[in-house]
């Protein structure tokens, strides 16, 4: 019997607020070079979003998160966006994977900050009193305002996403875009990046996020998008989404989904992984309350 | 005393020692960018392919600044084109592009057998041979990268540490890219005269790497490897007058000295606990010569 702590009800907003679209993919298939990566995929985004993109590795969430921001080349389909008035194109701000990024590289926390407001900065390579003035700001509201001289490598994971959580924040975006913000660091870490990503969506930020966490993560997210080998599975509100049968479309395992309330928990088929049993008649355990 | 100042009532002497403090310079800020996008081995290959090049050039009767520019810059585009295949890699078009561009300078000079001493300078330098032509060469090529990394500076800077990122921002990459190689076609040609295609790699790479040793700030590490360049250059050719050596392979020596002395300082510093030298040292691992 696993017993699930049941949280707050209507803790999580509802997964399709009623703002206008922000990002639209129709009949979209992207990826790079010669290769689709996705196939087909029909995606909304609205502003004022919390949304999570999850999969297995390779399925196609990075891809997703890159299509977005135009870093993909296109076979087939569009992707709309929506700037604001005035403006030709969507402000993003992106935060790429810590594994993708050259922490040897010398950038102290306030240059690279600083990277993410390259065009409002003007000609000038070096920043302006106001320029400074936002640095300090997104610093102290980010709680690392007393290490913008250090070297990004000398940081602790925390402190490496709060930089370049930083950095996307700077350029006031329409947009966050997140791949896998909570991959290798601890539990305190995962949670204050959680934390301060919800407190940014309540103060109006559109966020898209790739997660390979299941439980810790995406189910407390208010909306998932499931990508199963370049296809989109699966999209709506965790409770809804979060199935035996989504997840073994998206990824090709059996998992069991425990409920009670509104809390929801992922549990691999560990056994029959480890008897090889899992391809057997068995019906998958249906989605069932715990506990109760 | 009067021996001291012996070298500089020779006008070549002078000349040879601003061309090598203006190179000097101009490899290292230059170098900065090479060295963080990991390209050490894009200064070798990019040198000796622009001396087949600059033999194209002599065979087809154009000027050799002009010939060697155009292959240059043809060779980077090459490069950045072959390098984006997956398949290919950059090391490996690097080499694949430049060494086809330099055998083909050498299999042109053994068919047309006319291995002149100009080419002898293209590839050890003469730096005693300095004309005012190419020292305005060397000037304006210095005006045209302190000009393009003004006012490209963050471009420059956001496309180095992550171009991927950088395009989800609104980088222009592709252009920031196409004036990189520009600028570092410009450099190598410039400097060719002065340190010529077998040492240009090494002035490209060391000051940088020197300067990374002792800083973690991007701003500093371009100032100190401008200087350590333009010093080692400086100082260089005044100490080949007296030591009867090449004033390139001085010069080359000389910042290897200075590489030498700024590690055993950051391994020194190393052992003090909270200086940082030990992720500098773990920085600049991999970014030696090839």
């Amino acid at each position: 019997m696993v017993e699930l702590a049941p949280s707050a009800p209507g803790h999580r907003p509802p997964p399709h607020p009623d703002g206008e679209p922000l990002v639209q993919l129709r009949s979209l298939s992207t990826g790079y070079e010669r290769t689709p990566v996705l196939r087909d995929v029909d995606f909304t985004l609205r502003r004022g979003e919390f949304a999570g993109v999850v999969g297995p590795s390779g399925s196609g969430k990075t891809t997703l998160l890159r299509a977005i921001a135009g870093q993909t080349r296109r076979f087939a389909g569009s992707v709309e966006t929506h700037p604001r008035p005035g403006e030709r194109a969507l402000r993003l701000g992106y935060v790429p994977q810590v594994e993708a990024i050259n922490w040897n590289f010398p950038l102290t926390v306030g240059q690279a900050v600083l990277l993410g407001r390259w065009r409002e900065m003007g000609w000038r390579p070096w920043p302006r009193r106001h320029d400074r003035e936002l640095l300090a700001n997104i610093l102290e509201r980010l709680g690392i305002g007393h290490l913008a001289d250090r070297q990004i490598r000398a940081l602790s994971g925390g402190q490496q996403q709060r930089t370049f959580l930083a950095r996307a924040l700077i350029g006031d975006p329409d947009l966050l875009l997140l791949d896998e913000p909570t991959s290798g660091v601890d539990i305190k870490t995962r949670h204050e990046i959680m934390h301060l990503l919800g407190e940014l969506n309540r103060a109006g930020t559109t966020i898209l996020m790739s997660t390979h966490d299941l439980n810790a993560v995406a189910t407390h997210l208010p909306r998932l998008v499931c990508v199963g080998e370049g296809e989109l599975v699966a999209d709506g509100a965790p409770e809804d989404v979060l199935t035996p049968e989504v997840l073994r479309r998206t990824y090709g395992a059996d998992m069991l989904v425990l409920r009670r309330g509104d809390a929801i928990y992922v549990v691999e088929h560990l056994d029959d992984a480890m008897t090889g049993e899992g391809d057997s008649e068995e019906t998958p355990v249906p989605t069932t309350p715990v506990g109760g | 005393m009067g021996d001291l100042t012996e070298p500089f009532q020779f006008e070549f002497f002078v000349r040879g020692m601003v061309a090598a403090t203006l190179v000097g310079v101009l490899c290292g800020a230059v170098g900065v960018y090479v060295v963080l996008r990991s390209l050490a081995y894009i200064g070798h290959g990019l040198a000796h392919s622009i001396f087949g090049g600059a033999v194209v050039s002599f065979v087809s009767g154009i000027s050799f600044y002009i010939g060697a520019t155009l292959w240059g810059v043809f060779t980077v585009l090459l490069i950045n084109a072959a390098a984006r295949r997956r398949q290919i890699g950059g090391d490996a078009a690097i080499g694949i592009i430049t060494t086809c561009a330099f055998a083909l300078g050498v299999a042109l000079i053994s068919r047309h057998g006319q291995f002149t001493r100009d080419f002898d300078a293209a590839l050890f330098g003469e730096i005693l041979g300095i004309t005012s032509g190419d020292l305005a060469v060397i000037g304006g090529v210095l005006a045209l990268a302190a000009a393009v990394v003004f006012a490209f500076w963050k471009q420059l800077l956001f496309t180095t540490f992550d171009s991927d990122v950088a395009g989800t921002y609104g980088v222009p990459v592709p252009w920031v890219e196409a004036l990189f190689s520009l600028v570092l076609a410009a450099t190598v040609i410039a400097s060719l005269q002065v340190l010529g295609a077998t040492l240009i790699a090494a002035a490209l790479v060391i000051p940088p790497v020197t300067a990374r040793l002792l800083t973690d700030s991007f701003t500093r590490m371009f100032t100190m490897a401008a200087v350590l360049g333009g010093a080692s250059g400086l100082v260089g050719v005044y100490v080949s007058w007296f030591v009867d050596v090449s004033s390139g392979a001085t010069v080359v020596l000389l910042q290897g000295a200075l590489f030498v002395v700024a590690l055993a300082w950051a391994v020194a510093r190393s052992r003090w606990p909270g200086t940082g030298s030990g992720e500098r040292l773990a920085a600049i691992e991999g970014a030696t010569l090839d």
